[in-house]
C-alpha cells in the first residue's frame, strides 16, 4: 500500500469492526448458532469491505438510478417469488445461498439518498418531496413483507440524510408533524401482529406465554447477567434456550447474561465509538456526496442498535432488527460490512492538504493551490 | 509547520469547521442515545439484577419429587396383601409448550394420538390448567404408550412421563376391612396434611390400617432438583435425595386363618339367608387380632385412582352397607353373651356362689312388669354354670337386681365393653354401657326426675341378659371372650406383628399390652369358664355342630340372641357367639357376629366351629410365627 493511501485510512474504525465481530463471534458461538457459517459470511463481509474500500465511491452516485431500480426489482421479486419463514416473506435463493434482499436496500436507499440529495447544495422543497418520494415504494414493499423494522431503518436513515443534508427546520418540523399524526394511525396501519408487538410492548404480562414470553424472557436474561455476567457459555437463560431468536434479534440478551453490565457498556461504547467514527468520516468527507454516504451509513447502523438493544432491553417496542456485525445472518452481515467498507473508501478518497502553514482536509476533486505532494 | 517528510494525522482538530452544527448534534444524540441504553441496563442487571436472577433458575431449576414407594402390608408369615404396581402418567407443562401457534397445535395433536383422547379434550384440560404447573393429562398409560411417548420426548416441548406406584389390594372382599385403602387427597386434606409435607397429588391411607399406619407405611419423599431447558427437557442434574420407602408391616392376620373366617361366616350367611355379619379372631395370650373379617365386602381397588360417581353411589346405597366395617363400627346389643358379666359380678361381689341355687321360672315380675325367659316353662333350680349352659334369663335378671346397675355396669367396662383400645384402624366405635348416670345424662330434659330420665328396676335386670340400652361390637366381643378365656387380662387388641425398614430390619414388634384386669378372683372366673365349658358340650345343639365338623368340643363359649329395635315381644334379632378354645391353655378366643339372625345356636355357633376346625388343621403354621 501506498503510503499515502496507508495514512488516508480510518486505522480505527477496522480495528472496532474487528472487535465487535469478534464478540459477534463469541456470542453466537454461546448461542449455539452455525458458527462456521457465520464466519463465512465474516469472511465474505471481509472481501466486501476490502472491495468497497478500493472501489471509488465517487462511480456509485452515476449509478444511483440504476441501484434504485435494482433494489425495486429484488423487492418486487422478494414478493413473487421469495421463500417464507416465521410468517414473512423475505428470502431469495440465489445459487442455494439465501438472500434477504430487504438487507442489501438499506444500503441501496443509503446510496440512492446520497446520489439524489449531493445534486443539490441547499434542499428546496422540491427536493424534500422527491427524497420522501424515493423513500416510500421501497419501504412499503418491505412493510408488506411484512418486515416492519427495515422500514423503520429505511425511515431513520431518510430522516438522519435529510438532517445531515441540510434539511430546513420548517422541513424537519414537518416530518415531525407527519411523525405525531402518523403514531395514533399507527395501529391501524400495522399488521395484526405488529399491533400485538406494540401491545405487549406496553404490557408484557398481558399474554406471558405467547408474545409477550420472549420479551419477558430476554428481559429475565438481561437481569440475569447481573454486574459481571454469568460467564461465556453459562448463561442459563441463554444456554438452556429460553431466550428466543437467541442467535438473531435477542442476540445482545444472551451477550448480556454472559458478561454483565461491564461487558454490554464495553459493546455499547465499541458501538459508540464506531458511530462517532463514521461522523468524523461525514466531517471530513472530500464531497457532499461522500458526507452523506457516511451519515447514511451511521444512520443506518445506529438505528439498529438502539432499536436493536433497546427491544432487548425492553426499551423498545419489539422488530426484526440484527445488531450489526453481532446476529447471525449473511445478508446482514455482510451489507454492513461492505457499508462500512464505502466509508472506508469515502476516507480514502481524500486529499490531505495544506492551506497557511496548517494541515487539513481538502475536497479530492477541487483544484487547490500549494497541495503539498508529501511523498518522498 | 508541518514536517514535509512525514504525514499526519489531525482527526477533528482541523480547524475548517467541516464539524457542522448538525454534525455535533448527531455526534450529542448518538451519545444521549447510548447513554439512555446505558442506564437501562444498569438498572436492569443491578437494580433488578438479583430478581431476575431468581427468575432465571426459577425458569430453568426445578424440583422434581422422587415419590417414596409405600410400605407393603403383609400378613403374619410374609404374605403379601397389596401390591404397588407401577403405572406411567403423562404429565404437560403448558407454558413449556411451542409458543409458536402451529407447533403447539401439532405437538397436541401428536400427544392426544398417543393417548387416545379427542384433541379438543386435551386442549380443554391444558386451558384450564395452571399454566406452570404439570397438569396430568393421562393416568395409567400402557406401556406401548409410554414407549411412544419416550421415544418423541426430545421433540415435544414440555412434555414428561412419570411413574407412579399405584396400590393393588389382594382379595379385597376377604381383607379389604382390614387392610383398608389409599385414595387421593381431598380439599381438607389436602390443607392439613400440606403441613407434613404430603403433596397435592399424593395418596393416604383412608380406611383400615392403610390409614391407621399411615405414618409407617407412607415413607419419605425424596427430590431432585434438575435442570431444565426451555422445552422442559432435563438438561442435567444438579443434586437429589434419594426417596425413603415406607416400612414393611407384618399384620398379626393369618391369611389362611382370615381366608377361613370369611369363607365359614360367608357360608353361614348363605346357609341361612343372611346378608351381613362380622367376625373377629384374637390371640387370647397376646391381643393380636388373627383374623377380622366384616361381610359384605366391596372392592377396595376401586379407590385407588379416587372412585367413580357410579360406584360410588352404588356403594352407599346398598341396604347392606357394605362400606361398613361390622368387626369394629357396627354397634349391638350383646344379648346372652354378656352374661358372664353379670355372673362375674354376681361372685365377686358375694351375692351367689358357685353353689348357690336360684331357680329358673318362666318370667319374673318386677314392679308389675314380667319379664320372660326364652323358654315358656321352668327349668328349675339351677347354679350359676348350669345357668349359663342353658342361659337361663330369669336366673340373670336375679343376680342383676342383686348386684344392681353400677356395680353391673362397673364389671361390664372392666371387660371391656364400652371402649376398645388401641386397634391401629380408625373408625373403632366403643359400643355403650348404659348406668343410672348416662340415662340422666342422655334424657335431655332438664328435669333429672322426669320419667325418661329415671333408671328402673327393668333397666338393671335386661341389662344383666345384655338388653337394655347395652352396645358392643364385634371387636369388643373378642377383647371379653379373650378375657375370659385366658382368666381376666383384657388385652389390647393389636394387628401389628411386626413393622420392618427396607433392610428387613424389625423397627417395631407388638408385645402383648394389659389394658385392665377384671376385678374378680381366679376361682371365680374359672366358675364363669365352667358355664361356658358346659354350655358348648350340651347335647343337643352346640355339642352337634363340633362333632359334625370333626372338632372336639374343648373351649368355652356363649351364644346370644339379641333382640334390638325397640321393645315388645318377637323383636328382630341379632345372634352373637362368643368362644375360645383350648379350654385349659386357649390360644384362641372369638366373636361370631350373625345380624338379623335369628337362632345364635345354629346361626352364629356353627360359623366359629368352622373357623375352629380350620384352626386346629392349621395351628402349626399359625404359631410358626
Amino acid at each position: 500500500m501506498r503510503p499515502s493511501t496507508w495514512h488516508r485510512l480510518d486505522h480505527l474504525q477496522p480495528v472496532l469492526v474487528g472487535m465487535l465481530a469478534a464478540l459477534g463471534g463469541m456470542t453466537l458461538y454461546s448461542a449455539h448458532a452455525d458458527w462456521g457459517r457465520q464466519a463465512l459470511w465474516v469472511v465474505l463481509g471481509a472481501g466486501a469491505y476490502a472491495a468497497a474500500s478500493a472501489f471509488d465511491y465517487r462511480r456509485l452516485r452515476a449509478l444511483a438510478p440504476g441501484l434504485y431500480v435494482t433494489m425495486l426489482l429484488l423487492l418486487v421479486a422478494v414478493h413473487l417469488v421469495g421463500r417464507t419463514a416465521l410468517g414473512a416473506r423475505r428470502w431469495l435463493s440465489v445459487a442455494g445461498f439465501p438472500l434477504e434482499p430487504s438487507e442489501l436496500s438499506k444500503l441501496m436507499i443509503v446510496l440512492v439518498l446520497a446520489g439524489y440529495l449531493a445534486r443539490h447544495e441547499k434542499l428546496s422543497w422540491r427536493t424534500f418531496a422527491g427524497a420522501l418520494l424515493l423513500v416510500v415504494p421501497p419501504a412499503c414493499l418491505i412493510l408488506t413483507q411484512p418486515d416492519l423494522g427495515t422500514a423503520m431503518v429505511f425511515v431513520a436513515v431518510l430522516l438522519g440524510m435529510l438532517f445531515l443534508g441540510g434539511a430546513r427546520v420548517s422541513q424537519l418540523g414537518l416530518l415531525a408533524a407527519a411523525g405525531a399524526v402518523a403514531v395514533p394511525l399507527l395501529p391501524h396501519l400495522l399488521h395484526g401482529y405488529q399491533r400485538r408487538r406494540l401491545e405487549i410492548f406496553l404490557d408484557p404480562n398481558q399474554d406471558p406465554l405467547g408474545a409477550g414470553y420472549n420479551l419477558l424472557q430476554a428481559r429475565i436474561a438481561v437481569g440475569a447477567g447481573g454486574l459481571f455476567g454469568q460467564g461465556w457459555l453459562h448463561g442459563l437463560q441463554g444456554q438452556l434456550g429460553f431466550v428466543p431468536e437467541r442467535a438473531t434479534d435477542f442476540v445482545f440478551a444472551i451477550f448480556a447474561e454472559e458478561f454483565g453490565l461491564l461487558g454490554s457498556l464495553v459493546l455499547l461504547a465499541l458501538f459508540g465509538a464506531l458511530l462517532i467514527r463514521l461522523l468524523r468520516s461525514a466531517a471530513v468527507a472530500p464531497d457532499r456526496f461522500g458526507e452523506l454516504v457516511a451519515g447514511g451509513v451511521l444512520a443506518m447502523l445506529a438505528v439498529q442498535v438502539v432499536e436493536n438493544v433497546g427491544m432487548n432491553i425492553g426499551l423498545l417496542p419489539i422488530a426484526g432488527i440484527p445488531l450489526p456485525l453481532i446476529s447471525y445472518g449473511g445478508s446482514a452481515t455482510i451489507t454492513t460490512l461492505a457499508a462500512l467498507g464505502l466509508v472506508q473508501s469515502v476516507m480514502l478518497r481524500r486529499r490531505l492538504v495544506v492551506h497557511q502553514d496548517r494541515l487539513q482536509y481538502g475536497d479530492a476533486a477541487a483544484p487547490v493551490a500549494g497541495v503539498v505532494r508529501l511523498q518522498p | 509547520m508541518i514536517d514535509p517528510g512525514r504525514w499526519v494525522e489531525l482527526g477533528g482538530a482541523t480547524p475548517r469547521a467541516r464539524w457542522s452544527a448538525r454534525l455535533v448534534a448527531a455526534a450529542a444524540l448518538a451519545v444521549l442515545a447510548v447513554g439512555v441504553l446505558s442506564v437501562k441496563l444498569a438498572l436492569l442487571q443491578v437494580h433488578d439484577g438479583a430478581r431476575l436472577a431468581g427468575l432465571a433458575r426459577a425458569n430453568t431449576v426445578h424440583r422434581v419429587v422422587l415419590e417414596a414407594d409405600r410400605g407393603i402390608i403383609y400378613d403374619r408369615h410374609g404374605v403379601p396383601l397389596v401390591a404397588n404396581s407401577p403405572v406411567w402418567e403423562l404429565r404437560v407443562v403448558p407454558a413449556q409448550l411451542p409458543v409458536d401457534a402451529v407447533a403447539r397445535t401439532a405437538e397436541l395433536a401428536e400427544l392426544a394420538r398417543i393417548i387416545g383422547v379427542p384433541e379438543e379434550r386435551l386442549a380443554g384440560t391444558l386451558a384450564a390448567a395452571d399454566p406452570y404447573g404439570a397438569a396430568r393429562v393421562g393416568t395409567d398409560l400402557t406401556q406401548a404408550q409410554e414407549l411412544a411417548i419416550n421415544e418423541r420426548l426430545p421433540e415435544l416441548a414440555g412434555v414428561a412421563i412419570q411413574r407412579r406406584e399405584v396400590r393393588t389390594y389382594v382379595d379385597p372382599l376377604i381383607f379389604g376391612h382390614v387392610v383398608g385403602y389409599v385414595g387421593p387427597l381431598d380439599d381438607s386434606e389436602v390443607r392439613e396434611l400440606g403441613r407434613l409435607g404430603y403433596q397435592p397429588d399424593e395418596v393416604t391411607g383412608k380406611v383400615g390400617v392403610e390409614a391407621g399406619l399411615e405414618s409407617q407405611l407412607r415413607g419419605k419423599d425424596g427430590w431432585a432438583d434438575v435442570e431444565v431447558d426451555a422445552r422442559g427437557q432435563v438438561v442435567k442434574t444438579l443434586a437429589t435425595q434419594a426417596a425413603v420407602p415406607g416400612l414393611s408391616v407384618y399384620l398379626s392376620l393369618d391369611a389362611a386363618l382370615q381366608r377361613a373366617t370369611a369363607q365359614a361366616l360367608a357360608a353361614g350367611l348363605v346357609r341361612d339367608h343372611k346378608a351381613a355379619g362380622a367376625s373377629v379372631v384374637i390371640d387370647p395370650r397376646t391381643g393380636e387380632v388373627l383374623a377380622l373379617v366384616s361381610l359384605p365386602g366391596y372392592d377396595t381397588n376401586l379407590f385407588t385412582h379416587g372412585i367413580s360417581k357410579a360406584d360410588y353411589s352404588r356403594l352407599i346405597s346398598d341396604p347392606n352397607r357394605p362400606l361398613l366395617n361390622r368387626a369394629i363400627a357396627g354397634q349391638y346389643a350383646p344379648g346372652s353373651t354378656f352374661k358372664m358379666v353379670t355372673a362375674t359380678a354376681g361372685l365377686q361381689e358375694g351375692k351367689i356362689t358357685a353353689q348357690t341355687l336360684l331357680s329358673c321360672p318362666s318370667y319374673i315380675n318386677v314392679g308389675g312388669w314380667i319379664y320372660h325367659n326364652w323358654a315358656s316353662y321352668s327349668l328349675g333350680d339351677m347354679n350359676v354354670a348350669k345357668a349359663l349352659a342353658t342361659s337361663c334369663d330369669t336366673f340373670f335378671y336375679q343376680v342383676a337386681a342383686m348386684v344392681g346397675d353400677v356395680t353391673l355396669a362397673r364389671y361390664a367396662r372392666a371387660y371391656g365393653f364400652g371402649e376398645t383400645k388401641g386397634i391401629e384402624m380408625p373408625g373403632v366405635m366403643p359400643g355403650l354401657v348404659p348406668d343410672r348416670i348416662w340415662k340422666q345424662l342422655r334424657c335431655g330434659v332438664p328435669d333429672l326426675n322426669a320419667d325418661a330420665c329415671r333408671w328402673t328396676e327393668g333397666d338393671t335386670i335386661t341389662l344383666g341378659i345384655g338388653q337394655s340400652y347395652l352396645l358392643t361390637t364385634p371387636l369388643n366381643q373378642a377383647v371379653y371372650a379373650a378375657a375370659l378365656a385366658n382368666g381376666g387380662q383384657v388385652l389390647r387388641p393389636t394387628l401389628v406383628h411386626a413393622v420392618r425398614d427396607a433392610s428387613g430390619r424389625v423397627v417395631q414388634s407388638e408385645h402383648a399390652e394389659v389394658t385392665g384386669m377384671v376385678p374378680a378372683s381366679a376361682a371365680n372366673i374359672q366358675a364363669v369358664r365352667e358355664g361356658m365349658r358346659e354350655e358348648i358340650n350340651r347335647p343337643y345343639n352346640m355339642n352337634y355342630w363340633f362333632r359334625a365338623a370333626g372338632v372336639p368340643a374343648d373351649g368355652g363359649g356363649k351364644t346370644g340372641t339379641a333382640q334390638w329395635g325397640g321393645s315388645g315381644l318377637d323383636l328382630p334379632t341379632h345372634a352373637w357367639f362368643v368362644f375360645f378354645a383350648p379350654f385349659a391353655q386357649p390360644e384362641i378366643a372369638m366373636s361370631v357376629f350373625v345380624e338379623r339372625g335369628e337362632l345364635s345356636e345354629v346361626e352364629a355357633a356353627p360359623i366359629a366351629v368352622q373357623i375352629m376346625k380350620f384352626y386346629r388343621a392349621d395351628r402349626d403354621a399359625i404359631r410358626a410365627s
